[in-house]
């Protein structure tokens, strides 16, 4: 049990110092970006009508918003505020990013989660099955199918489905929520209302992380079948589904529950161009608002540094989930 | 020859020829032989081969300039022209597409409509001088593989603005391969200095960097590039805007390859092989170019043909948000970005044509990277 606790607290400490080096690499991309805070909040006054000395109140500025402090110093304080969930203001919306963020963060998470159990929840039996069997023609079409999933444009995809939808029922099935949910507070008719639009997203992402999956269960499983365990178990007379589910899967289950961070991250690649092309309002779009309208490197910061802090999370959690199930895994480790 | 299967002695010594020449094949002649029973990759390859071509030989190719300046006015948002042989008023030798006239009258509610002329035949001919050129950059030009000399001829039809959609899209082919070769070069020498030195060193340097390179791994790619992409000023020439974005692809491509590199390193470098080179009093100079270098540059080109794709990908990606490559530039992302108005989806179909040459670009690179990975790998043999 000590040994566990052990394990655990190495991990989230490795995830702890990740995302200390992301959030460097994040807060060093939001400095770069030409003229800062202060520049942006005097653009803005002087929008409103109020004269002002430049230089002087420049300074002024940058003094109030803590932007003449050192680097160092103010990626610290970003940081610390960034693991309360608080990320300062935006200065070109001026208002607060994490009520900006709020919800819609959690949606675009929600959104992605569901698009990976969608995919394995296809992936892991077609990919059992493609592996077990010999067909040259199922092993081949899944190949296809395998890198159609990325080649073929996720955004395509979506358009031809809101083509045939336009075309064939005069609904466009864009957005998130129906024009009367989109402002009220979350009721059990709100999330329906959700899931009845949230399909499509869903089914956009997990169509290539499908077929990415699909790939690795497959490899996976063809690696282990051959091995001499499973020979072993089928010569004392374990055979069909029952062999395979025993024997093989369970091997092959570590690499693939090690994979799902990566995942993840390939599915957060997606998000902001099924946002673009289907209209949602959550945190995909706003990156893309943020990044290519506004120019708006405190939400664009906020937004990058949570999607990575979600797949070091869940990389995190994985680890732990295997060292449970694999014993193996938790020794060597700690060694 | 005929003697052959009668003969034991010969068919002995063919097969010990044929044991000779696979004992002193150099490792490429090997990889090429693996890599030539794989159909499927050999299929892809010829594809990869005859779009790269069309894409170094686009300005020849193509019969207009793809940028502006070759555009046809009359005939805006036009539909693919086929050329044929036959009409109703007799066959041709010659393959020919049909005039078109745009026109505004009472009939047509006073909007330009344009007209397709049945009598006013355009023959196609080889060999038209055309819109001057460089080939490669470098060798002036005005020679065209084809077009319509009295005419214009589109085969894949026109964009809003009058543009040869085919001339359009073999330099787009060009430019979004130059793009990922920039890319692909920038990241692979990163890789290989970062990889190179944590491989080397091992140790306390080792953990460091692979700390690096795994945080830089975690954060999305897409988010990341965008990020960058919008420090670009946006008064930037097409050009310069064009190595920005090899560079960031590069900049930010490294990780997946240093990782690889690094392998490569730690596994060689504790061979035997090398062990015995030392032994024998070889310096590290040696050991390095003679013997280090030749067991894995097979399997950093696979690295560099597998992470094309995804390089390409990238580049379209940011192009279709609208942070990459903008209009004037032809590039595959900027065609893709054409196709996603409702308006094209309805009536101009033929705007989706470029993104077939995509799919097909991407494809066959996929396919022969993982042929070249089956082929690179000597073990695949006993595998199977």
């Amino acid at each position: 049990m000590l040994q566990f606790a052990k394990f655990v607290m190495t991990r989230a400490i490795m995830a702890l110092i990740t995302l200390v080096i992301v959030s460097l690499v994040v807060f060093s991309l939001m400095e770069l970006v030409p003229g800062d805070c202060a520049e942006r909040y005097l653009a803005f006054k002087n929008t409103q009508g109020s004269s002002i000395q430049i230089a002087n109140e420049l300074e002024a500025e940058r003094a109030r918003l803590g932007l003449d402090r050192p680097f160092l110093e103010r990626w610290g304080s970003w940081i610390a505020g960034a693991f309360q969930g608080d990320f300062g203001d935006s200065c070109i919306l001026r208002v607060d990013i994490a009520q900006l963020l709020g919800d819609k963060f959690w949606i675009s998470l929600a959104l992605c989660v569901a698009s990976l159990a969608l995919a394995y929840t296809i992936a892991i039996p077609v990919g059992i099955i493609a592996a077990a069997s010999s067909s040259a023609f199922l092993n081949n079409s899944l190949r296809l199918f395998s890198y159609l999933g990325l080649a073929l444009p996720n955004f395509l995809l979506a358009l031809m489905i809101m083509l045939f939808a336009t075309v064939y029922f005069g609904n466009t099935l864009t957005g998130l929520f129906s024009p009367e949910f989109r402002d009220a507070d979350w009721s059990w008719d709100r999330f329906v209302d959700l899931l009845s639009h949230a399909w499509l997203p869903i089914f956009i992402l997990g169509w290539s992380a499908t077929a990415f999956a699909l790939q690795t269960v497959r490899a996976l499983m063809s690696d282990e079948i051959g091995k001499l365990y499973v020979t072993a178990a089928a010569a004392r007379g374990v055979s069909g589904g029952k062999l395979l589910w025993r024997y093989p899967a369970r091997h092959a289950l570590g690499p693939i529950v090690n994979s799902l961070g990566f995942d993840l991250n390939r599915i957060f690649n997606e998000l902001p161009i099924v946002a673009l092309i289907l209209t949602l309002t959550e945190a995909g779009a706003l990156l893309i608002e943020a990044l290519a309208r506004s120019n708006d490197q405190q939400l664009a910061g906020a937004i990058i540094f949570l999607l990575t802090a979600s797949i070091v999370t869940l990389n995190f959690l994985t680890d732990v989930l295997l060292a449970v199930l694999d014993p193996r895994v938790r020794k060597s480790i700690i060694r | 020859m005929t003697d052959q299967t009668t003969n034991p002695a010969s068919a002995g010594m063919s097969d010990q020829k044929s044991k000779e020449a696979y004992f002193t094949a150099s490792q490429g002649q090997l990889i090429w032989a693996r890599f030539k029973k794989q159909r499927a990759a050999m299929i892809a390859a010829g594809v990869l081969v005859v779009l790269l071509l069309s894409g170094l030989f686009a300005p020849f190719l193509s019969p207009y300039n793809p940028t502006v300046a070759g555009k046809n006015d009359d005939y805006t948002n036009g539909a693919p022209q086929i050329p044929q042989f036959c009409d109703d008023a007799g066959c041709s030798w010659r393959p020919f597409v049909y005039g078109v006239e745009r026109e505004r009258s009472m009939e047509t509610n006073f909007r330009w409509v344009t007209k397709i002329n049945t009598d006013d035949r355009k023959y196609l001919s080889f060999f038209v001088e055309g819109w001057e050129y460089k080939l490669f950059g470098f060798i002036p030009m005005d020679t065209h593989l084809f077009g319509a000399p009295d005419g214009f001829v589109h085969l894949f039809g026109t964009d809003a603005t009058g543009k040869d959609i085919f001339s359009r899209t073999l330099h787009a082919i060009l430019t979004s391969m130059q793009v990922g070769t920039i890319g692909v070069f920038i990241a692979f020498v990163l890789a290989l200095v970062i990889g190179g030195i944590s491989g080397y060193y091992g140790g306390w340097i080792d953990s460091v960097l692979q700390m690096i390179t795994d945080a830089v791994r975690t954060v999305p790619a897409i988010p990341l590039f965008m990020a960058v992409a919008a420090f670009m000023p946006p008064e930037l020439s097409a050009e310069s805007r064009f190595f920005y974005i090899s560079m960031i692809l590069g900049l930010i491509g490294w990780p997946t390859l240093a990782r690889r590199v690094r392998t490569h390193l730690l596994t060689e470098r504790n061979q035997e092989y090398v062990l015995a080179a030392q032994l024998c009093g070889a310096s590290s100079g040696h050991v390095i170019r003679r013997h280090l270098l030749p067991s894995f540059t097979s399997y950093i080109i696979v690295d560099l043909v597998i992470s094309f794709p995804y390089m390409v990908l990238s580049e379209t990606a940011l192009s279709f948000i609208g942070l990459g490559l903008k209009d004037p530039v032809n590039s595959l992302g900027v065609m893709l970005q054409n196709v996603t108005s409702a308006d094209v989806l309805l009536n101009y179909q033929w705007y989706f044509i470029p993104v077939f040459f995509f799919i097909a670009l991407v494809m066959a690179f996929v396919f022969v990277g993982d042929g070249l990975r089956d082929a690179a790998d000597p073990y695949s043999d006993n595998n199977k």
